[in-house]
């Protein structure tokens, strides 16, 4: 069982005197929450929304708040984070989303949650608190610590309080699905979307199906008029998602193959991501989604068999991968960028070597 | 000239330069305040040029600066004395614009508007729009992750940077990030951005680029005081709206802008509030009727909506001449960068008149009202003695004023060399100790733009007075 200290001096005494650590959270990406002889910290003990200031567009909460707690207090003010949280059914805590570096289909048109985390509070691996960033939306003082933080898989810091900026929840959603003829037509039709005067909330793909599944989210008005325009441009390709929330939860939740086992991350761009499905196409174990437009792959498999052919791809293509879901031994695929400089900025963050080294 | 032993060998002479004359031109920045001679001045025209110089430097620990137009408002692009400057100017190649990924791939040397200006063809832009976009470069933006005025609804600089190949200081080449909007692993490329120069480099720069938005609807709101513009932003954001852009000037800076451009805001007013927005058509059609309705309630004396492409940059020609414009009501002046939680700009407001009135100085205010970031210009003469250091002094109590209320002391241009002593007020020493380190891991021999962001007598400049040549000529100006 993990440690799940209570309070924050409790915690600086377990990375003070633990040789080896990792932080998690309610541990919904498993693989990444392994790391031989590491004694796992918890935080989900740390929770709660500290400071909210709605009319400022930001919060303030602790780590191990879950993302299911944090979207209903925005939503009780009709705001939100438009990156789309993955996981939160599943019950996954900001702290680990932001160290998993993890944004669902709504990045495509604010940003990732990079692009709306503001400031952190950390414990470095020297046990002194850090407070990077700030508590305001705009901001340029200092190291961009925030950011790093992202996707650092919890090897620099264990971090204990988040601020994020959030934005007005738009009135209405309108899901639109596209079929298409060939993977080359709905290459084309996602460019087409992407740069159109449309502002699309979203843009994910389907490559199996070939259906491209379209949001739109403003004034009911101005989206069904562009609905309209989307009907009239691609004809009878064009039909309303029925079950649309069902659709983009299932994409969120990382569940829409009810087969997969397995979960792997792999960031491409839209022509990246058409090789990596032409590649993988012939497997049955395994069902692509292109979130995005083409700018994330989510990759379900149906067992642990097929990861070597997947690894074997993603090095062909030079792309990394990164398993969040299902039982595995190592959770990077692929190929990683490598530098003496990473190296350095380990050593810079923990002096001490008290985190799992990346 | 020994010293420079090896530079030459890398660099022809007309492109190692080390002529009193030609340098004088890279001894200030946009913070025209201070200046410091260089050593040299190199020019090269290869990213390996580049590399070679950053190599030269590092083998003999002798400082440099990477410089694109020198238009830091922090003094972050100030050379330093016996140091190298890196003029990146003519690396302005935008190498590539892939429509179908939406993403440019440019060198540091390119002019921020240029890449929108090419990306026009496809109906894409770069969003960050710092005022001085017409001559800043990329290079200088991803150092000071700059700003601009849409920053409330598309961030900074370091929101549409997808990934950067760098020269560190220690000569390592390196990539970061990539061509794709998202990424695993620690975010190399998000830490590089907003560094100030401190760790290297960047020497190719993978940007996203947006659909250019179909329409937009520019409001130009008049109002007899700056509490009532104020009121006018909290109701707009407190309706829902995500405007564009949020902009208040007040009355010294409405005259200044008036006197230098004619730009035609209301008469009288004491505030004058800019709100834009932006997108369909369809979308805009109903949000201006909110917007329309929200400000009939917020009793503005005047009130113009732009009426074509021509109008709203008339609108904006105002706002973006502000700052040099100042410079027709005082010789000098010091450009300041706060931030406020946006609720408590009103009270900010208050702050600093009090301030400008006990220490007897003017104080324009110009601010991005949407993110709570203010820019007051404080006036002064620097020929009178003692005049800079009086406005410095006014300048820390704004500053200080906007970290008591839980701010930021700079928005978008950076600590640079202008408020590094400031840095140890808004964080901890532990996170200074953090952000040493980091720096000393890209940085051992503390090389690359010293005397920027850390506290300390790094890098001393000598301090001057009036404006910047190029600011007086009208071809650069200060957000």
């Amino acid at each position: 069982m993990p440690q799940a200290p209570t309070n924050l001096d409790d915690l600086k005494a377990i990375v003070a005197t633990e040789k080896q650590l990792l932080p998690v959270g309610n541990r919904t990406k498993l693989p990444l929450t392994q790391c031989d002889d590491a004694t796992l910290v918890s935080l989900r003990s740390l929770q709660g929304i500290s400071e909210y200031e709605p009319s400022e567009f930001t919060f303030t909460a602790l780590a191990g708040t879950s993302l299911d707690e944090v979207q209903c207090a925005l939503a009780q003010k009709n705001q939100y984070l438009p990156f789309d949280p993955m996981l939160v059914e599943a019950g996954a805590t900001l702290g680990g989303t932001v160290a998993a570096g993890l944004s669902g289909p709504g990045r495509f048109r604010y940003g990732g949650i990079r692009d709306f985390l503001l400031g952190v509070q950390f414990i470095s691996g020297d046990g002194k608190i850090i407070r990077a960033g700030g508590k305001v939306v705009k901001n340029a003082a200092g190291f961009d610590l925030p950011k790093y933080l992202v996707g650092s898989l919890g090897r620099f810091g264990v971090l204990t309080s988040l601020t994020f900026k959030v934005f007005p929840k738009r009135p209405v959603t309108i899901s639109l699905q596209v079929a298409c003829d060939s993977q080359t037509q709905a290459a084309s039709r996602i460019a087409e979307a992407a740069a159109s005067r449309w502002e699309l909330d979203a843009i994910d793909y389907r490559p199996d199906k070939q259906f491209i599944f379209l949001r739109l989210a403003g004034p009911q008005r101005a989206c069904e008029s562009l609905a309209d325009e989307i009907r009239n441009l691609w004809g009878s390709d064009v039909s309303d998602l029925q079950t649309a929330e069902a659709f983009w939860k299932s994409v969120v939740e990382l569940n829409w193959f009810d087969d997969g086992l397995l979960a792997v991350k792999v960031p491409t761009t839209s022509q990246q991501f058409f090789k990596l499905y032409d590649s993988l196409a012939h497997n049955e174990q395994i069902q692509i989604h292109g979130s995005v437009a083409g700018n994330i792959a989510w990759i379900l498999l149906k067992s642990s068999e097929s990861l070597s052919e997947l690894d074997t791809q993603l090095s062909a293509l030079e792309l990394p991968g990164l398993i969040l879901r299902g039982a595995c031994d190592h959770p990077r695929l692929g190929a990683w960028q490598s530098s003496t400089i990473q190296q350095a900025i380990q050593q810079a963050m923990d002096p001490a070597g008290h985190f799992c080294s990346f | 000239m020994p010293a420079l032993d090896g530079l030459a060998s890398i660099f022809p002479p007309q492109r190692l330069v080390h002529d009193a004359a030609f340098q004088a031109a890279f001894e200030s920045d946009g913070l025209t305040a201070f200046r410091a001679k260089p050593l040299a001045v190199v020019i090269p025209e290869t990213l390996e040029e580049v590399i070679q110089t950053v190599h030269w430097c590092h083998d003999r620990g002798i400082p440099f600066v990477a410089r694109g137009s020198g238009t830091s408002l922090s003094g972050g692009s100030l050379p330093v004395a016996n140091g190298i400057v890196i003029a990146l100017n003519r690396l302005n190649e935008i190498i590539k614009i892939c429509p179908h990924e939406r993403i440019a791939v440019v060198q540091p040397g390119v002019v921020n508007q240029h890449i929108s200006n090419a990306a026009a063809l496809h109906g894409l832009y770069y969003a960050p729009d710092p005022s001085s976009q017409s001559v800043c470069t990329l290079g200088g933006n991803v150092a000071f992750n700059s700003g601009g005025v849409h920053c409330l609804k598309y961030g900074m600089t370091s929101n549409h940077v997808l990934g950067c190949k760098a020269v560190l200081a220690t000569g390592e080449v390196v990539s970061f990030g990539s061509q794709s909007v998202d990424s695993v692993g620690p975010d190399n490329t998000g830490l590089f951005c907003g560094s100030e120069g401190l760790f290297g480099v960047a020497l190719e720069i993978t940007v996203r680029l947006l659909p250019k938005p179909e329409m937009f609807h520019t409001v130009l709101v008049g109002y007899e005081s700056l509490q009532a513009a104020g009121d006018a932003v909290s109701a707009i954001i407190d309706e829902g709206l995500l405007p564009g852009a949020l902009e208040i000037m007040d009355a010294l800076a409405i005259e200044a802008a008036e006197a230098a451009v004619a730009c035609g805001y209301p008469p009288g007013a004491a505030a004058v509030l800019i709100v834009e927005l932006e997108g369909p058509r369809e979308k805009i059609a109903y949000e201006r009727e909110q917007l329309d309705e929200i400000l009939r309630k917020t009793n503005p004396f005047a009130k113009r909506v732009a009426r074509d492409e021509a109008d709203r940059l008339f609108i904006w020609k105002g706002r973006k001449s502000a700052f040099s414009a100042v410079g027709r009501l005082s010789p000098d002046f010091l450009v300041q960068d706060g931030v406020v939680p946006r609720k408590r700009l009103g009270e900010a407001l208050v702050g600093i008149e009090r301030l400008s009135q006990e220490a007897g100085i003017r104080v324009a205010n110009v601010f991005h009202a949407g993110d709570g970031n203010l820019h007051p210009l404080i006036m002064f003469n620097g020929k009178e003695a003692g005049a800079l250091h009086r406005a410095e002094e006014l300048a820390a109590q704004i500053l200080r004023l906007c970290i008591e209320m839980g701010g930021s002391i700079t928005g978008e241009h950076g600590i640079g060399m202008e408020k590094r002593d400031f840095l140890p007020e808004m964080f901890d020493e532990p996170t200074l100790a953090l952000m040493d380190r980091l720096r000393r891991a890209f940085d051992p021999k503390l090389i690359a733009n010293p005397g920027k962001m850390f506290p300390g007598k790094e890098a001393p400049a000598l301090s001057q007075s009036g404006l910047h040549p190029l600011e007086k000529s009208g071809v650069i100006s200060r957000e």
